[in-house]
């Protein structure tokens, strides 16, 4: 083979293969969301055909008789108030930690770099046993203080390294005017932060939304339980009827995708930042 | 301008930090003293518990499930090693050439499945699995391999192959995206010259890409050592650990003993020694990689 045929066929080899693992991607996900507009006969008969008739009473049924209404609603809930706790906190320790040296700055440092690599399932256990002493358990807002923790560190310091680039200046300008901290800190230094603060959101939101296991543990009652607790007890109710349950997964998965397709870009700058970084 | 920002008082700078810290003991670190101190028990979590010592430990170094469930998290980290780094790297040097068509379609797909909740990941994956209306055993049929077929995750000597696919699809984007942006990084002259000196396309890859990048491997294989020391989610939801124990990983065990059968000190003394393996195996991949950085 000359070599011009040998770099036409390299470049087909690989957009073949490129394709092949797109379509692994993607395919499982769209199976189920097409797949949940069929009827139980229709789906038993042929697993991959798209449907004849859309059902939309499977996503009526997953809704209301499955209640996964409810679970969205705690879910939006918890989420709610941990992304705005995290941006809250992450803000102001992130600032902190990139404007001043003070006694024990490392060691902060450190702990919340500490907090990005132990294993957080370790602590499912620990933790439990501390809300159980303090009769901590089932509530919803106690549940926001793990979730904000474990988004805290990658929150901190995106913030952090986004805050070292930009110019102090403004801050002294301000400092100047008589502006005491925390106002330079809110009017001054906060909206120039709009662009990693809207990341932090995001990606935030997105482990928040997901995050199972804590939410698993700390609550009990099917009141107050989230979306991916609440879906394991759907998914148990109808295991025999699979387009109800694909209804269901994709009522809880909906948020999650409608984000990433809007903000994808703003995702994947974040995510490599807090990786590389880590 | 002048005047330079003073730095705060020490009282006002720990009285902004002080939230941030408050949340950070009380989840992280005062349940860990919690669960060491729980770890020198035999507890049920009833108001009745023996002091016994180390025994809980010296159960835990003898305890065969224990390490069993340790191992399936080892080839579940191996696996994904391999397979998401391995293929993510491919992809991400075919995704960097200049020809390749959809760049950001392919990128976008890729990734979708990194934002999904791992629950859903796992019941996704059931049903592709599912014995009579999975895709898999439908594409199997479909190509006449009928043989190939098995209960995938009812079998005990294949279920942790099993499961750690659906692990391994997940999060090929992450590190698609991570490896497309070290690549970006790594400066157009190095190329050029490596051109003028006569490599050609795999040489380049082998002898730059490969080595400019060592950094950003070496990050990636600690984020898939720490990422699978704590896989819980899927398997939970895909197998609850089984059949019998074949699928049972490290944080599924520790949750077993603790919400199964109720032993919260040996269940604490399980989670403190799955930190300190998880830590052991970062720290130790860390300085094993470390030292050849110096090197090249």
């Amino acid at each position: 083979m000359n070599r011009k045929g040998a770099i036409a066929s390299v470049k087909a080899v690989s957009n073949v293969l490129l394709a092949a693992f797109s379509v692994v991607s993607i395919f499982p996900i769209l199976w189920v969301l097409y797949s949940s507009l069929k009827n139980q006969q229709e789906f038993s008969v042929n697993i991959l055909s798209l449907p004849s008739s859309l059902h939309f009473d499977n996503y009526v049924k997953a809704f209301w008789d499955g209640e996964l209404y409810r679970y969205l609603g705690n879910s939006a809930f918890v989420s709610v108030i941990s992304v705005g706790l995290t941006i809250l906190i992450g803000f102001v320790t992130g600032y902190f930690l990139s404007r001043f040296s003070f006694k024990g700055r490392n060691v902060l440092y450190a702990m919340f770099l500490f907090g990005m690599l132990v294993p957080v399932y370790g602590l499912l256990v620990p933790l439990f046993i501390e809300y159980r002493n303090l009769h901590l358990l089932d509530h919803r807002l106690f549940l926001v203080l793990p979730e904000v923790t474990f988004a805290l560190p990658l929150v901190i310091f995106l913030i952090e390294s986004f805050i070292r680039s930009v110019p102090i200046e403004m801050e002294e300008a301000a400092y100047v005017d008589g502006a005491n901290l925390a106002s330079t800190l809110f009017r001054i230094v906060f909206p120039m932060c709009r662009p990693v603060l809207s990341t932090c959101m995001i990606i935030s939101f997105l482990n928040v939304w997901n995050e199972f296991p804590f939410a698993l543990v700390l609550i009990n009652s099917q009141d107050l339980k989230t979306i991916p607790v609440g879906l394991t007890n759907f998914v148990g109710q109808y295991t025999i009827n699979y387009p109800q349950l694909m209804a269901g997964i994709n009522v809880s998965i909906v948020p999650v995708i409608v984000v990433y397709l809007c903000l994808y870009k703003r995702i994947i700058q974040g995510m490599v930042a807090g990786a590389v970084k880590g | 301008m002048g005047k330079k920002l003073p730095n705060p008082k020490w009282i006002t700078i720990y009285g902004f930090l002080f939230p941030g810290i408050v949340i950070y003991l009380f989840i992280v670190m005062i349940p860990l003293a919690l669960s060491i101190h729980f770890s020198f028990y035999k507890w049920s979590g009833g108001l009745s518990k023996d002091f016994i010592g180390l025994h809980n430990y010296s159960q835990l170094i003898r305890d065969a499930k224990f390490w069993f469930s340790f191992r399936n998290n080892m080839i579940v980290t191996v696996l994904s090693i391999i397979g998401q780094l391995g293929i993510a790297f491919v992809l991400a040097v075919i995704l960097q050439a200049k020809w390749v068509k959809f760049r950001e379609f392919h990128r976008t797909v890729l990734f979708l499945p990194v934002v999904l909740p791992a629950v859903v990941v796992g019941f996704i994956w059931n049903l592709i699995y599912s014995q009579d209306y999975g895709i898999l055993n439908g594409v199997l049929k479909g190509l006449h391999l009928q043989s190939w077929i098995r209960p995938w995750l009812d079998d005990p000597k294949i279920v942790i192959y099993s499961v750690t696919v659906p692990i391994v699809w997940q999060w090929i984007g992450l590190y698609l995206i991570i490896f497309m942006a070290s690549i970006q990084s790594i400066p157009a002259e190095v190329y050029e010259g490596a051109e003028i000196d006569g490599a050609t396309g795999f040489k380049k890859v082998v002898y730059i890409t490969l080595p400019m990048m060592y950094d950003t491997l070496r990050v990636a294989i600690m984020l898939c050592i720490s990422g699978n020391m704590k896989i819980f989610d899927n398997i939970f939801v895909m197998t609850g650990g089984g059949p019998g124990n074949s699928s049972t990983v490290m944080a599924q065990y520790a949750y077993n003993t603790s919400f199964g059968k109720f032993q919260l000190g040996y269940g604490s003394a399980i989670s403190i020694g799955m930190i300190i393996l998880s830590l052991g195996l970062i720290l130790l991949s860390r300085r094993l990689m470390g030292g050849r950085t110096v090197e090249s």
